[in-house]
């Protein structure tokens, strides 16, 4: 009975060949989860903001509130 | 404005800003895949005991990692040169502000209809009154109105300073003998903080803008009235 020859060479190699693609993998893995995670709903968050706004709604919270020098609140 | 903890950029409120956080969020996007992909990589080569002390040229993988490189650079400017082009536009300002920067305050300059002129001298930390805001408020607030182009035009008096609002995307070096011209477009009305942005004295960090941004119909009463008050 023999015993069958053990690889020898080409172990780096194979290696390689084994992990590059787990790299590429992982790389693009965090790509699309940084873009369908933060890009994407940070675009729609602008959207849906600027969707609804009413400008004059806002300006008069924030004028009563006030926040701005140029205009006073209503009152006075 | 800024916030304590922030680690990313300011809310946008001009739609230039708005274009540049997707493009930062896009080249941040390939860092994060260069950069995994590199770390693993990495994690890779430190944990095995092979080694290939006969590697010499291979063109194949050679070939790979210069194509790539550059691709992924194509990938990256397309997109910053679309904006780069889009703040260059000019798209008819409604209003030219002048912005002077002195040490350690800056001027502004309303020269379109009428001279309006004035000083914004940063209010020192005791005279604050609660709700304000620590060495970003000023005694006079540059005022403009909201969907509509401004054009600013900053030069300076002495030193270089810079004019820098982030939420609204502007930043623009003040050099004496020159002048620059940038343009923005408010989205909606609030107040807005930037600091000076180029080192210029002992008092460089207390030299902040403040910008007032209100409706249009609300901008002409108000330039009215301080009008009036010089």
């Amino acid at each position: 009975m023999s015993l069958q020859k053990p690889v020898m060479r080409g172990l780096l190699a194979r290696r390689l060949r084994f992990h590059l693609p787990i790299a590429i993998a992982i790389g693009l893995t965090s790509a699309v989860s940084f873009k369908y995670m933060v890009t994407e709903p940070r675009k729609r968050a602008y959207a849906e903001y600027y969707k609804h706004y009413d400008v004059n709604k806002e300006f008069n919270a924030m004028r009563e509130a006030g926040v701005f020098e140029s205009v006073q609140p209503t009152g006075k | 404005m800024a916030y304590p903890l922030q680690l990313g950029l300011q809310d946008a409120t001009s739609p230039v800003m708005q274009e540049l956080i997707h493009i930062h969020d896009h080249t941040l996007m390939i860092a994060l895949l260069v950069s995994t992909m590199v770390f693993y990589t990495i994690l890779t080569t430190v944990t095995t005991k092979l080694t290939n002390k006969n590697m010499l040229d291979s063109e194949g993988i050679q070939t790979i990692w210069t194509i790539a490189p550059g691709l992924i650079l194509i990938l990256i400017a397309m997109p910053s040169l679309r904006v780069l082009y889009m703040m260059d536009e000019v798209n008819n300002p409604h209003l030219t502000v002048k912005t002077i920067g002195h040490q350690w305050y800056w001027s502004y300059e309303y020269t379109d209809y009428k001279n309006l002129e004035f000083d914004s001298y940063m209010i020192p930390t005791q005279d604050l009154i609660p709700g304000q805001f620590r060495l970003l408020e000023t005694d006079h607030r540059m005022v403009v109105p909201t969907d509509s182009p401004v054009r600013m035009l900053i030069t300076a008096h002495d030193v270089i300073h810079s004019w820098a609002v982030p939420t609204l995307g502007v930043k623009m070096d003040a050099i004496p003998g020159r002048l620059n011209q940038t343009t923005f477009v408010v989205s909606h009305p609030a107040v807005f903080y930037g600091q000076c942005s180029e080192i210029c004295g002992a008092n460089h960090s207390f030299m902040p803008i403040s910008v007032e941004a209100i409706p249009l119909i609300h901008f002409e009463d108000s330039s009215t009235s301080m009008l009036a008050k010089i």
